[in-house]
């Protein structure tokens, strides 16, 4: 095994572990409540892996949206995966037709990816791919060990800790976006999603969020070509 | 299989598909292609976006959460960042307690 493997472990199971591992707790406690067993919390966390489409699946189990309905809002909530893994993809390959990053493909989330895309430029290229195999091989243990405690302890979790949980996930994100705002090409996308941002008020929930990236995205991109 | 399940099945199905089809499109090309540098561009932003939509205007659970808890959350949590020369862990966790203490 490749040393890199044991590096990109360790890094997952420090402040992403807390991060993520706090927001599926909640997940967990939330699938309690709607009544739902360990076993479908397990099986939503792993099989879909984005919070956003799991809390959509989530919420049309306990009220009963169709199935057609409930596909659709989940995956266009989830719809940045796309984006992300053209992203990514190019720090993943060893050599050109290397279609070993195809495997590790289920396992790109937000975290995954803003952790992959901060370490992965300054490895070396044969590390790379092993240091993503073993961040991804963490995170994914993390979400499915909280996923599943998260359901055990709902009763035993006040209101304020499940919020405070919830909140960890936002926060680390823009903990992690606070680091890029000091470089000017990823402060410039930051700024312009976050501008971008009230489109989302606006428009259908299920959409609203890629339309922000989208617009938000182009414009930062075409700033950054007209400089 | 009931419908929850099946609609669980199906949203696991798109989102690989949809992972699978980002990491193809991006076929050979280098990561300092147009392309790439615009997708990259779109994730970035979409997720700056959530995180506006989380502290600003939340939906669901964490809009239980009052509006000048969030914004000291993460206030604190960002200045506890920079002033901590950049560690995470230890700045998550103190934007954490100030959520639950000024809430």
């Amino acid at each position: 095994m490749h040393p890199a493997v044991i590096l990109g472990i360790r890094a997952a199971l420090a402040a992403p572990a807390i991060a993520m591992g706090a927001t599926f707790l909640a997940f967990g406690a939330a699938v309690r409540e709607a009544g739902l067993s360990a076993g479908w919390a397990l099986a939503c966390a792993w099989a879909i892996y984005g919070m956003p489409g799991q809390l959509v699946v989530l919420q049309s189990a306990s009220t009963g949206g169709g199935v057609i309905a409930t596909v659709v809002g989940a995956v266009a909530v989830n719809a940045r995966f796309l984006p992300m893994s053209v992203a990514l993809a190019p720090w993943l390959r060893r050599r050109e037709g290397d279609r070993r990053p195809l495997l590790l493909a289920h396992f790109i989330s937000i975290t995954t990816w803003a952790a992959a895309m901060r370490v992965l430029p300054e490895q070396p290229v044969a590390a790379r791919l092993p240091w993503f195999a073993g961040f991804c091989a963490g995170a994914f243990m993390i979400a499915g060990v909280c996923a599943v405690a998260g359901h055990v302890l709902a009763g035993a979790m006040p209101a304020a800790l499940r919020t405070a949980l919830v909140f960890a996930n936002p926060l680390y994100f823009a903990l992690l976006m606070s680091a890029d705002l000091t470089r000017s090409g990823p402060r410039r996308a930051v700024l312009a999603g976050a501008a971008a941002a009230p489109l989302a008020l606006v428009l259908p929930p299920a959409w609203g969020l890629l339309a922000a990236g989208l617009t938000g995205g182009t414009a930062a991109f075409l700033i950054g070509r007209g400089r | 299989m009931s419908e929850a399940d099946l609609a669980l099945l199906l949203t696991g199905l798109a989102c690989l598909a949809l992972r699978l089809a980002g990491v193809m499109l991006a076929g050979r090309l280098r990561a300092d292609h147009p392309f790439i540098a615009w997708a990259s561009c779109v994730a970035q932003a979409t997720l700056a976006a959530f995180v506006a939509l989380a502290v600003l205007a939340p939906s669901g659970a964490l809009a239980a959460l009052p509006l000048h808890a969030r914004l000291t959350g993460l206030a604190v949590g960002v200045a506890a960042y920079f002033a901590l020369r950049e560690r995470l862990l230890p700045a998550l966790a103190i934007g954490l307690v100030a959520v639950v203490l000024v809430a």
